[in-house]
């Protein structure tokens, strides 16, 4: 019974979110990376919508086959009891005829298994994707670290073609994804050839300050927030601005 | 031979445990143990890991780095701002990660200022360590509160640390933020660390406000805090906690925490993660049946006032009730109730298992700590026996 309630669930919802995206047309926005995939998304979040932006993003582990298609129709999830799955059933068609849909959604990929990534580019086509490392977290689910990295570079090809690329330029194997691509990359990180070059990170007492170059122009901004995982998601924020051609 | 443990000694309320299994219709109100199960969601997240294969090998030393940045996004939450690659540590409960702490930032014979009543182990661990206990008692009388004044005369060139338990087992006390920062700055003045074990932050009552001197960057290297998923998330049976504090701090207390375990459970990290990910309204509704409970458990308390007074806790799960002494039918001619002997003659005459005062500290004789973690049917069973006992 439960898993013919979550093969209905994943197909229902998915056929939905189709509709929707058709319908609304909102600019979608990938995250995906075996680290730092949160903060990054919470960072894209609040730059998009302090240039005016509406935004949604999807919560905390709402990243696979039932949590995607739910995070984007703005549904809870009724996690294992039958009874809290109807609301969200029944709500699901209504969001197709909902008036104000967000500009963006930023959506955090999560991809621990083969063919993951596949299922989850079946519902949405990224504009936007940015990867923010690759390391051997969830290697267990692929036979080898080539196997993983094929998720990413599933990712890069299914993004729309006048699309871009946010790749940190820091890890060889993201760096990897962005050889021989069609769309534009814009690379940050602490490499200097980073399009949003990150120079320099001094911690302080408050947290850290970052220099950060970008498009011939140095900045140093305060990060109140400890660790240099910020200072890349920070420089990730800076490229989104830079796309949407306000800053 | 056993030179270093000849001072430390076996917690009382595992003692009085073990004399309650000897009682067949024993009722416990002893053990700090949450009655509710470990929730679903948790057990699902930790199923899943055991089919993928990932819990059998050893984490890194500081634990799983896709736990550790889940608890700094619930740090995040909560105003609090740690680098979960340098700053946080997953320990193999909350004691492990303070034996580390206190192992790591001690040397032989310092002295650790202990507010008390307080968490029974502090004390043994500080002992295991080499150092000194120095008690600071609390104020009954103004709701088990600090009282600055007394911190101030017990501080020695050997005072290394000040460490706290908030909200405070066994008084159910949450410090108020002016006295905390009364604190800070006296740890400031005489270069102390400042340890502060936050395990029942997340049981406070009555809309009452709580405040953690780790949510001020500026203390960050002084402040060593720590939290286990424990009784927030029913998993004392897991062994699963962390700490968190400034890097300085954590390179140093990870070199103690890697001589004790290695790593943290894999198994139980997992659990950790099936934890931050929960929807928050589980947590909210055990609060909500502690509540119910702590609100019977006073009005229990109330109709055996000629025995018993207390202050209302405002967080935890424990009560604290003073125990009078005309009435105790034990050491009539003291002052003060021997708590132990009180809580042995209680455990024999009725069978009802509470731990002692003074396990807790000097300043907590002539009380006994009853927990509302248990079911409300054996919080009403225990007391139907002590009205019987005393009425």
């Amino acid at each position: 019974m439960k898993f013919i309630l979550k093969i209905f669930l994943k197909y229902y919802l998915k056929v939905i979110t189709k509709i929707v995206l058709f319908i609304h047309k909102p600019v979608v926005v990938a995250v995906a990376g075996s680290t730092n995939k949160s903060f990054v998304k919470k960072e894209v979040k609040k730059k998009l919508e302090e240039v005016g932006f509406s935004v949604r993003a999807n919560p905390k582990n709402f990243n696979t086959e039932i949590g995607l298609p739910l995070s984007i129709l703005y549904l809870p999830s009724g996690y294992n009891e039958y009874k809290r799955w109807i609301p969200a059933i029944l709500k699901a068609p209504l969001k197709i005829f909902q008036k104000k849909f967000p500009d963006f959604l930023v959506l955090s990929l999560g991809s621990s298994d083969k063919g993951d990534m596949n299922y989850l580019l079946s519902i949405i086509k990224p504009d936007i994707s940015i990867i923010t490392n690759i390391t051997q977290r969830y290697k267990e689910g692929f036979s080898d670290m080539n196997n993983l990295v094929d998720e990413y570079q599933i990712l890069a090809k299914k993004t729309r073609k006048e699309g871009v690329l946010v790749l940190n330029i820091d890890n060889y194997r993201v760096r990897e994804v962005g050889e021989n691509k069609k769309q534009k990359i814009l690379y940050y990180g602490t490499n200097k050839d980073a399009d949003i070059f990150i120079s320099k990170i001094e911690k302080n007492k408050k947290g850290q300050k970052v220099s950060i170059k970008q498009q011939g122009r140095k900045k140093d901004y305060q990060i109140n927030k400890f660790g240099e995982h910020h200072a890349y998601a920070f420089a990730v924020g800076l490229a989104m601005k830079e796309l949407c051609g306000k800053d | 031979m056993f030179e270093r443990v000849k001072d430390v000694n076996l917690s009382t309320i595992k003692e009085i445990e073990l004399q309650a299994s000897k009682y067949p219709d024993a009722v416990s109100l002893a053990q700090g143990i949450p009655d509710f199960d470990t929730p679903d969601f948790i057990k699902r997240r930790v199923e899943r890991a055991l089919k993928r294969g990932v819990v059998a090998k050893y984490s890194l030393s500081p634990g799983l780095p896709e736990l550790r940045e889940l608890i700094e996004e619930s740090l995040e939450k909560e105003n609090m701002f740690y680098d979960w690659e340098k700053e946080i540590l997953v320990t193999a409960g909350s004691i492990q990660g303070i034996t580390a702490t206190v192992m790591a930032i001690t040397n032989y014979g310092d002295e650790v200022i202990i507010p008390e009543p307080t968490y029974t182990s502090y004390q043994e661990v500080i002992k295991l360590a080499g150092c000194k206990p120095v008690f600071v008692p609390l104020n009954e009388k103004e709701g088990w509160s600090f009282d600055i004044e007394k911190y101030k005369k017990v501080i020695t060139k050997k005072t290394k640390a000040i460490f706290y338990c908030n909200p405070n087992n066994p008084t159910g006390t949450i410090y108020s933020k002016k006295q905390l920062l009364e604190l800070a700055e006296l740890a400031e003045k005489h270069n102390l660390f400042l340890i502060s074990d936050e395990v029942y932050k997340d049981f406070i009552y009555d809309e009452k406000k709580f405040f953690s001197l780790a949510e001020l960057p500026e203390l960050r290297k002084r402040v060593i805090r720590i939290f286990s998923f424990s009784k927030a998330f029913a998993m004392t049976g897991w062994r699963i906690a962390y700490l968190h504090s400034d890097e300085e701090n954590i390179k140093e207390i990870i070199k103690v925490h890697d001589s004790l375990v290695t790593c943290a459970p894999v198994i139980s990290q997992y659990g950790a993660m099936g934890a931050l990910e929960i929807e928050e309204e589980k947590i909210n509704e055990f609060k909500e049946r502690y509540k119910k409970r702590r609100d019977m458990m006073c009005k229990r308390i109330e109709k055996l006032n000629s025995v018993f007074s207390f202050v209302k806790p405002d967080s935890s799960y424990y009560i604290f009730p003073k125990i009078n002494p005309e009435v105790a039918d034990v050491k009539k001619k003291k002052k003060v109730v021997d708590s132990r002997e009180f809580a042995f003659w209680l455990l024999k005459k009725s069978q009802v298992a509470v731990v002692p005062g003074v396990a807790f500290g000097p300043n907590g004789e002539g009380h006994i700590r009853l927990s509302f973690g248990r079911k409300e049917e054996d919080i009403s069973d225990a007391f139907n026996r002590l009205e019987k006992l005393f009425l």
